[in-house]
């Protein structure tokens, strides 16, 4: 350590290093969350750079968390590969998976590359990464955001499609999965080169909720391998999301040694948050572990506190190495109290000794 | 035949646990051709079979994939079969309105539920997804419905959940449904504080907690 006051860059760069900051930092997620500050609708706020960059530093200004990630939606990447997307205008847009760019099996091939520097939304999280950097790079952490290659994968073709199409026409995913990497990799060194200080790759579906570790670690691990080397090779710190149920840290450590983890529920070699902390904490930074709805529609800002007061004590002995953080995304409905809540409780049970 | 018999249910059972959606359809015409109750092929052979897939799910052997392709099998057998069952050998089989509420379009989970429901004996009525709060209700009046099942992953779509409740408390019909929650923000407390009657936080635990709302 450490001074008394470290800024929230400082803070996030000594727990991502087990170097013990003045506090635990906290990172509620707030992303679409922050149209409703600016008084805009969702629909406009997921496509403009410009009006998302002005919101999410409005909603720091108003709640003070530590780092700023700039996870739009899931249906990013997928939406420059000429998918059809929905923007509602009051809830978070998504892939119309009842209108596939992928269609069948055949059109897995048919799958070509897109520059993400030249593309609408993929340049629009590009270009927060540099508008964010700019505006407070110096004293905030940057985090960019890419879905993996699997992940944008299962926007194009739909889940379910997807996931049988793994076991029934491996190779054609396989094809489509490297065309999608090499995208990914560029991408996320545009974000690197914007000025975003750290990259989260999304593996949701390294995780006993949804696939084996086998299978993941076919259709996913190699390919998410290239993209991790990549981050780091470009100076960024590499961090992965998965807020699936029963999530694989074994295999992803050993494909992608990230040094945090943004994840909503323990480790599935883990029975809880005590062992997870015992077994992973010291190794593996977890970002976590309020659950979003509970957090910021549920609990009453004493609630939250409580709530979050446990999860400080519960990673207390992993040297510094925790971030107060919801498992997902913050709702975008919720009640931004409840961010402000999770804040104060940082401060208040957070400091380190 | 008994010998037979047991054996195409044991092939039925097999064809689905592996995957064989071929093999399914083909035994599932030879139990017609040897004249074999169509009814039973579907519970001893093909039901059996989504049984095994449920416990390996349970024990993690099976996961998300696997069980979608096995229920393809189970599916494609039920096909060949349901035109050779007799009406009155189904028996009243307790009734699921089921589906993912409207503004949310992942059915992931759904589909699960409704597998487990139907290879636990229920019988399920899937809207599919995106469904008005309304659309529940009227479902479950006109099939005569025993539990209405409502699934979502998102947090902005929540309230859908609620707004079902509501109005089955208005209409005065809150008694004559067990209404049961899941999805990815759901939880106990949320069940509690909206009215419903349970929450379940995977497939097996909703045939679980299904089952036991009808017993």
């Amino acid at each position: 350590m450490k001074s008394e006051e470290m800024t929230s860059l400082e803070r996030i760069a000594a727990a991502l290093q087990y170097q013990k900051p003045d506090r635990v930092p906290v990172a509620p997620l707030v992303c679409g969350a922050s149209h409703r500050v600016l008084g805009t609708t969702y629909d406009k706020w997921s496509m403009d750079a410009d009006l998302a960059t002005r919101s999410l530093l409005a909603a720091h200004e108003i709640i003070g968390f530590d780092s700023f990630l700039t996870l739009v939606d899931l249906s990013v990447e997928a939406y420059d590969f000429g998918q059809d997307v929905i923007f509602p205008k009051t809830s978070t847009a998504y892939s119309n998976t009842n209108n596939p760019l992928i269609k069948t099996v055949e059109d897995y091939y048919k799958l070509k590359p897109v520059n993400p520097r030249e593309t609408k939304r993929m340049g629009m999280i590009i270009d927060m990464c540099a508008g964010l950097s700019k505006a407070r790079g110096k004293d905030t952490a940057v985090i960019g955001f890419v879905y993996g290659p699997l992940g944008v994968l299962s926007q194009l073709r739909g889940h379910e499609r997807m996931f049988m199409d793994c076991i029934r026409h491996p190779e054609a995913v396989l094809q489509a999965v490297e065309v999608l990497t090499e995208v990914l990799i560029d991408y996320a060194k545009a974000q690197i080169e914007a000025g975003a200080h750290a990259v989260c790759i999304d593996t949701l579906y390294a995780s006993g909720s949804i696939m084996s570790k086998k299978m993941w670690e076919k259709f996913e691990g190699p390919f998410a391998k290239r993209i991790a080397d990549v981050i780091r090779d470009s100076g960024a710190v590499l961090l992965l999301h998965n807020c699936g149920n029963k999530i694989y840290f074994d295999v992803q450590e050993k494909w992608l040694h990230p040094v945090a983890i943004s994840h909503a529920y323990p480790a599935d070699d883990c029975v809880d948050w005590d062992e997870h902390a015992r077994k992973w904490g010291k190794k593996i930074v977890t970002i976590g572990y309020s659950v979003p709805s509970d957090t910021a529609i549920m609990m009453s800002p004493e609630e939250i506190m409580e709530d979050c007061r446990k999860q400080i004590e519960t990673f207390k002995d992993c040297n510094g190495g925790f971030i107060l953080a919801t498992g997902c995304e913050f709702p975008p409905n919720g009640n931004l109290l409840s961010a402000i809540a999770m804040v104060k409780a940082a401060k208040k049970y957070g400091k380190y000794r | 035949m008994r010998e037979l018999k047991a054996k195409l249910f044991q092939d039925l059972s097999d064809a689905v646990v592996d995957m064989d959606e071929e093999k399914a359809v083909e035994t599932s015409h030879q139990v017609i051709d040897e004249g074999i109750d169509a009814y039973e092929a579907i519970e001893k052979g093909l039901a059996h079979g989504m049984d095994r897939v449920g416990e390996l799910f349970d024990q993690e052997e099976y996961f998300i994939p696997e069980v979608l392709i096995c229920s393809d099998a189970m599916y494609a057998g039920v096909e060949v079969l349901k035109p050779h069952l007799k009406g009155d050998e189904q028996g009243e089989k307790k009734k699921v309105v089921i589906g993912v509420i409207e503004g949310d379009t992942h059915d992931i989970g759904k589909n699960l539920v409704k597998i487990m429901l139907e290879t636990s004996g229920f019988d399920v009525f899937d809207l599919g997804r995106d469904i008005p709060p309304q659309q529940f209700v009227d479902k479950a009046k006109e099939v005569g419905a025993h539990i209405i099942g409502l699934s979502t992953l998102m947090t902005t779509t929540m309230d859908g959940m609620r707004e079902v409740v509501r109005i089955l408390e208005e209409t005065n019909l809150r008694e004559q449904f067990k209404v049961i929650v899941g999805g990815g923000p759901i939880s106990q407390s949320f069940a509690d504080k909206i009215g419903a009657d349970g929450y379940a936080a995977n497939a097996a635990d909703a045939v679980r907690l299904a089952r036991k709302l009808v017993s």
